[in-house]
């Protein structure tokens, strides 16, 4: 079947816009303007069920159809900030598919009759954001964005924007405060980006995820009932799934919903690399709990449902696979190190439990590592998760409680045999601290 | 009646207003919700996670509207899951909570020891020890023992200087964005802010010169540790061996409401000392806010400098020290032989007790009393009488529908609370209107803001007025309104916009300085709100009326004590032989004074340092400081409150009042009265605004809300507990139960000159005699300079950082010169209190030289 959403894999040149549009494209938003008021378009993506693929999966048409009808100031912002370890889907369609995913964003604009459409991408997304801008202009020549979008009296401007290399502003209300200029940290919520104050310039704004957008406008030329064909009925479509780790062949696979991990990781990513036995599997990056690769896993569907079930997320989808070789507690390690380093320090228990978690990482892998270790690993995420402002804090418990479930023998071998790992331990020292051991008079100063 | 709604916590029902957050209504009934980073003036922000309790609400039946019941008939409770924090939720009906659960209990714990994991144990040197917010909720809900390994603890930078007067301990910290919040939304400075992110995240100030505010003190109070600390006072002293004596501000009309942190110190003699000043909670005056000036201020209190000893003039003209008695002869004397033709002035400085034991001494010495008031630099006291703000007043209470006028004032320099709440008020709703004859930092948060040239004040005012004149009036005959509607129906319209925000006002409040104008246009302004207030019918009530930003803390009580600006402007334009000072620095101020003085026959001063004034003096006698006596200052509000001794006393300095009445005593008057508190009751016996007080009313207070760090620091920050009173407002004519009211036409006429006026202006932080003693608010006083207009720099041949000369009445002067877009062209601003040398009280023609040598001094 031909590709929905990674359609440069059947058409190479679809970036151009001249092929983009020979090939179907802005069709979508044609008919919704052309034919559809902007709430029947929400109503075709509500019957679609399209869920969010940027992680929560929540329904995309519920999202739009909270925006208030009668506020002169709305936005959509697109979040391209792609910044979960292992996720790579977002950047191959803003970079190969640009004018769906822009063709999505003007679909969802007109659908909340949006005064401006943002696209905020990671700091390290720097050419594709200028090659972005210039995929806008083509648009804009062609009345598909800017003003008078086609001549239906509706304007709507589309910029880009470039953060700074944080993955909290991944976070939808982080990257809010980050495009409006403030420090990228998470607001209170509610009010909910939706609602009056809490949006950018805290104006009614829907966040929607690359992806997700790019499926939209197939939906429109289509119909809902045939997205619906595609997957299950509770997670319908096609996503596209991010693989790498110990994988044959890495990559972006875009398949419908409800297959099973194993037709994933076996017929199409072609297995285990080296004749090894797969042993853990983190679905949804670094940010969801890691699975054992058991026979129930492999042959559970990948819906948001089951993944739900087995104790995991799908996420974002973005597959990072583990062998038999792996070491968990390594793993476990890395990802703590990950989330301490990401943290945006606005609320205690996260600002001061990555910390914390860290730092008891680097002491099992300098071989030091206790009893009272595996108890605090026990305990101290557990005292971050549901208290926490948003949900990165929430992430951060995962490696750490999930591996402990599904490997607890690997901690006991830190714990028993205090195996050193020397360089992970020295990446995973704080630099603040480091600083302070190493030249004191400079932390003294107050240097950064 | 605000609404209320019921909600539920830990099983008891409560009645809380509507809206509420959620913290303040529990505290409202004595229930504990531990917060950190929630602080009631400040909007929520949900980072510390301390406030966390179990949440729920009453299941309501969607299709009866009742409460849904369970098998026993108990409502239905819907209970969020997940812990909550309260400081993020605003109470609504139906709410229940539980704050004393083990799953709450549990989670406090838990992020007491998150908390803790990254904090020092510097309790036993820390200033904030023993009034820690931290130490007392750890010690409340905080898990016994620690599991944290202390080694794994991350060490950071300790001193961190956040400009001169602020040092950052960067392990103290708990990152609950109070300081920079309080700079962000209280006071609109964007000089504070996060760095980095996670554990690294970390406080900077972000603006060149560092921390540049003129409240950044503020920030140590409600720092709930003790990251932030004072140059001032870190390691100054432990909380608990501190006094708290309750004073009151002695710089500004705001009279903010200051607590002395006293202890008896070896430095000080054994003495009690002031260690700190603190704000404190006057909801009505000064909230819980007060400027630095306020904050560092005091150390003139025990300046090395201050004078200690009586000191007359010998027969070879040198002051050399008397005793009291021999100094009070040697006045009475003078007075017996020059009474009639003695002139009285005392200082903004004074307390109503010294005002009135002066003006009793002026009645004794015969003549009509010439009682002037310093610095003259405003008129209308009569003014204020009539259309003073409503009683009751509070500035926080201005919200939508309320507009705000300030004229003629650069507002932040001249009054730095009262602008702060204006600006908090534009920030709810409220319209403020700038008009001045330049920008000032207030134009951010007006909806309108008019520049005028500086004679056209009163036109300004009157261009209100005259829309509103239409019609018959509503005042009766025989009051002014047929003549004024005749002076003004042809008055020309310049702001119509602004003119219609006026006129459409619920509320309106003028806040009238005097920049640019002489004494007598100053009079007609003061006149022209008179009546754009009167026409408008904004008077009488609560948070309507005219504030006069008076030059000093107690001006006010001044004109209430029978002084006026005018009286002095007669004393320089008539001066008297024998001239009796009262506290101020007339010389150091004002050419014109030091010219009047070296003439007078005979000049009697008191004063804490020789100031020039005192050393034109025959007697100089010395006075105590605002800090060692007691008194009443009454503000710009007109409320009257009292201030308490903290300090211990100085050489032989007195208050000003016993110095006054044993002169007084000396010439046959009664005997001294023996305290502050006698002679006010004799002021309210006399002074019919004053009727009814005493120093026991003065001194009521009451809960006052939000109880911002009562002393069980629920709100943490230091304690700002009010036990020295709340003071009384006397009230405005106009609130008379019938009350006579009368408007009266006022024009100001153009004047001839064209060539440039002197303007003098003020700086909040100045060289004045007692602030100048300050040495650590040295570096945010500017160096003297004078600023031009572009065109007139031009004309004039200067640049930016020449030097010149200012002739002004025969006087010269020499400043650095500053060029700027926002100076009004005609004008050379002229800061009044930067240097030794004295300027102008009110503005008059000049001429200004350039020096052309290589004398270009270093700024
Ligand atoms: C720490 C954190 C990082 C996130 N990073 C991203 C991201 O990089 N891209 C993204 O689309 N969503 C990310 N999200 C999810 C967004 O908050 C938000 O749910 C999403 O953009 C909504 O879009 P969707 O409904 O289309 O999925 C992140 C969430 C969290 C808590
Ligand atoms: S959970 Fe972590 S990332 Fe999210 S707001 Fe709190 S500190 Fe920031
Ligand atoms: S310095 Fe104090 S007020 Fe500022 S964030 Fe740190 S703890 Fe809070
Ligand atoms: S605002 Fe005025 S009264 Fe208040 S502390 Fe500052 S100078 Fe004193
Ligand atoms: S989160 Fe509520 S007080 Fe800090």
């Amino acid at each position: 079947m031909a590709h929905i959403l990674l359609r440069d894999l059947d058409i190479p040149d679809i970036w151009q816009f001249d092929t983009y549009v020979a090939n179907g494209g802005y069709e979508g938003l044609k008919q919704a303007i052309g034919n559809h008021t902007p709430a029947e378009v929400i109503q075709i993506v509500l019957d679609a069920n399209l869920r969010g693929r940027g992680g929560a999966g929540f329904p995309t048409g519920r999202k739009w159809s909270f925006i208030p009808q009668n506020e002169a100031v709305k936005y959509v912002v697109v979040n391209a900030d792609e910044s979960e370890p292992g996720t790579f889907k977002d950047r191959q369609l803003l970079e190969k598919n640009p004018h769906q995913v822009i063709e999505g964003a003007m679909i969802a604009a007109y659908a909340i009759q949006a005064t401006a459409v943002y696209i905020y991408c990671r700091g390290e997304f720097w050419d594709l954001a200028h090659a972005l801008e210039e995929r806008i202009e083509e648009a804009r020549q062609a009345n598909l964005v800017g003003e008078n979008v086609l001549g239906s009296g509706w304007n709507c401007p589309m910029f880009v924007h470039l953060g700074a290399g944080a993955y909290i502003c991944g976070e939808e209300s982080a990257l809010l405060n980050s495009l409006q200029g403030l420090l990228g940290q998470p607001r209170v919520r509610p009010p909910f980006p939706a609602q009056k104050g809490g949006g950018l310039y805290y104006e009614p704004t829907v966040v929607n995820n690359v992806e997700t957008l790019a499926n939209v406008p197939w939906i429109l030329v289509n119909g809902a009932d045939a997205f619906k064909q595609i997957g299950t009925s509770e997670s319908p479509g096609p996503k596209i799934f991010c693989m790498s780790g110990h994988i044959a062949r890495p990559g972006n696979y875009e398949l419908p919903l409800g297959i099973t991990f194993r037709e994933l990781i076996f017929e199409h990513a072609g297995g285990i690399p080296n004749g090894k036995q797969l042993k853990g599997i983190l679905p949804s990056g670094a940010s969801g709990p890691v699975l054992r690769a058991t026979d129930e896993v492999l042959d559970s569907p990948l819906t948001y449902e089951s993944v739900a079930k087995l104790g995991s997320t799908l996420g974002s989808a973005s597959f990072i696979l583990m062998d038999e070789d792996t070491d968990m507690v390594w793993a476990a390690a890395k990802m703590a190190h990950f989330f301490k380093h990401e943290s945006c320090g606005k609320c205690t228990p996260c600002r001061e439990g990555t910390y914390w978690l860290e730092r008891i990482y680097e002491r099992m892998m300098r071989g030091e590592g206790t009893e009272h270790d595996l108890h605090l690993l026990n305990s101290v995420p557990r005292q971050m998760v549901g208290v926490v402002l948003c949900a990165l804090g929430d992430f951060a418990a995962n490696p750490v409680l999930s591996t402990l479930k599904n490997f607890p023998d690997e901690y006991e071998r830190y714990i028993r045999q205090r195996p050193v790992r020397e360089q992970t331990a020295d990446t995973l020292q704080d630099y603040a601290r480091k600083e302070a051991g190493e030249h004191p008079a400079a932390v003294g100063e107050g240097g950064l | 009646m605000t609404d209320t709604v019921t909600i539920t916590i830990d099983g008891q029902d409560f009645e809380v207003p509507k809206g509420m957050n959620l913290v303040d209504a529990a505290k409202l009934h004595g229930i504990g919700i531990p917060v950190f980073c929630y602080h009631p003036k400040l909007d929520p922000v949900g980072m510390c996670r301390m406030c966390l309790v179990e949440l729920g609400n009453v299941a309501i039946d969607r299709t009866t509207g009742a409460p849904e019941l369970d098998e026993q008939g108990n409502p239905v409770i819907r209970w969020f899951p997940k812990l909550q924090t309260a400081c993020t939720q605003t109470v609504s009906q139906g709410m229940v909570l539980r704050t004393t659960s083990d799953m709450v209990v549990e989670g406090r714990e838990n992020i007491l020891e998150f908390l803790l994991t990254s904090h020092p144990l510097d309790c036993p040197v820390c200033d904030k020890g023993g009034e820690c917010p931290l130490q007392n909720l750890t010690m409340a809900y905080g898990p016994g023992e620690s599991r944290f390994i202390y080694d794994d603890k991350i060490r950071l930078a300790k001193h961190v200087p956040l400009g001169k007067l602020i040092y950052l301990d960067r392990e103290r910290c708990i990152q609950c964005a109070r300081c920079t919040r309080f700079c962000d939304e209280i006071v609109g400075d964007d000089v504070l802010a996060f760095h980095e992110r996670g554990r690294r995240l970390q406080i900077v100030t972000i603006s060149d010169p560092p921390f540049d505010t003129k409240f950044s003190g503020n920030t140590t109070d409600i720092c709930p540790v003790g990251a932030l600390t004072t140059t001032d006072f870190r390691f100054g002293a432990r909380p608990w061996e501190l006094t708290e004596v309750s004073t009151i501000c002695p710089y500004c009309p705001v009279g903010c409401n200051l607590n002395a942190s006293t202890r008896m110190d070896r430095e000080f003699g054994g003495k009690a000392m002031i260690k700190r000043i603190m704000p404190r909670q006057n909801e009505r005056v000064n909230e819980i806010w007060i400027c630095d000036k306020g904050r560092f201020g005091h150390h003139h209190s025990r300046h090395e400098e201050r004078l200690l000893a009586p000191l007359m003039r010998n027969k070879s003209g040198e002051l050399v020290e008397v005793e009291w008695p021999a100094v009070y002869k040697a006045i009475a004397k003078q007075l017996k032989a020059h009474g009639d033709q003695a002139g009285f002035v005392g200082d903004s400085t004074l307390s109503n007790e010294d005002l009135w034991e002066l003006r009793r001494l002026a009645e004794l010495s015969g003549g009509s009393p010439r009682l002037g008031l310093w610095p003259a630099t405003m008129s209308g006291g009569d003014v204020v009488a009539q259309v003073g703000v409503g009683s009751e007043t509070r500035l926080q209470d201005l919200g939508p529908g309320s507009v705000i006028l300030v004229m003629a004032s650069d507002f932040e320099e001249e009054a730095p609370i009262w602008w702060l709440q204006v600006k908090q008020a534009a920030d709810r709703g409220a319209k403020v209107v700038v008009a001045n004859a330049r920008p000032t930092k207030l134009d951010r948060y007006a909806s309108a803001v008019i520049h005028y040239r500086y004679d056209e004040a009163v036109g300004v005012l009157n261009s209100f007025t005259a829309p509103l004149l239409s019609g018959d009036g509503q005042l009766g005959q025989g009051n002014g309104w047929g003549a004024l509607q005749s002076d003004l129906q042809n008055a020309e319209v310049t702001h119509a916009d602004t003119a219609n925000l006026l006129a459409s006002a619920e509320n309106l409040v003028i806040f009238l300085g005097s920049e640019g104008l002489t004494l007598e246009q100053h009079a007609e302004l003061m006149q022209a709100a008179a009546n754009l207030l009167i026409v408008s019918g904004h008077v009488g009530r609560p948070n309507n009326g005219l504030i006069p930003v008076w030059p000093g803390a107690n001006v006010q009580g001044a004109w209430d004590m029978g002084f006026s600006a005018e009286a002095t402007a007669d004393l320089l334009a008539n001066p008297p032989a024998l001239w009796v000072i009262g506290g101020a620095d007339v010389a150091g101020e004002d050419i014109r004074m030091a010219t009047a003085l070296e003439q007078a026959e005979f000049v009697v001063v008191t004063a804490q340092f020789m100031t020039p004034t005192a050393a034109h003096a025959d007697i100089v006698l010395p006075r105590q400081s605002f800090a060692e006596r007691a008194g009443t200052y009454t503000n710009g509000l007109r409320r009257v409150q009292r201030f308490y001794p903290a300090q211990g006393p100085i050489g032989d300095a007195l208050p000003d009042w016993k110095i006054f009445a044993h002169v007084s005593a000396q010439m046959g008057g009664p005997r001294p009265p023996v305290a502050a508190g006698t002679i006010f009751r004799d002021i309210a016996q006399r002074v019919e605004r004053y009727i009814g007080m005493d120093y026991t009313r003065l001194a009521w207070f009451e809960p006052q809300f939000p109880d911002v760090g009562g002393d069980d620091l629920y709100y943490g920050g230091t304690a700002y507990s009010n036990y020295g009173g709340l003071g009384l407002q006397w009230p405005a004519e106009a609130e008379a139960e019938q009350p006579q009211f009368s408007v009266r036409p006022v024009r100001t006429a153009a004047p001839q000159t064209d060539g440039l006026t002197l303007v003098p202006v003020w700086v909040l932080f100045d060289r004045g005699h007692l602030f100048e003693k300050s040495e650590l608010m040295h570096h945010r006083m500017p160096q003297p300079y004078a600023a031009f207009n572009p065109d007139d720099a031009a004309r004039l041949g200067l640049t930016d950082g020449d030097r010149v000369t200012l002739a002004v009445e025969g006087h010269e002067l020499t400043v650095t010169a500053q060029v700027g877009d926002d100076n009004p062209a005609g004008a050379v601003l002229l800061p009044r209190r930067l240097s030794g040398d004295a300027t102008l009280s009110t503005p008059a023609a000049c001429t200004v030289q350039k020096i052309e040598s290589m004398q270009k001094v270093e700024g």
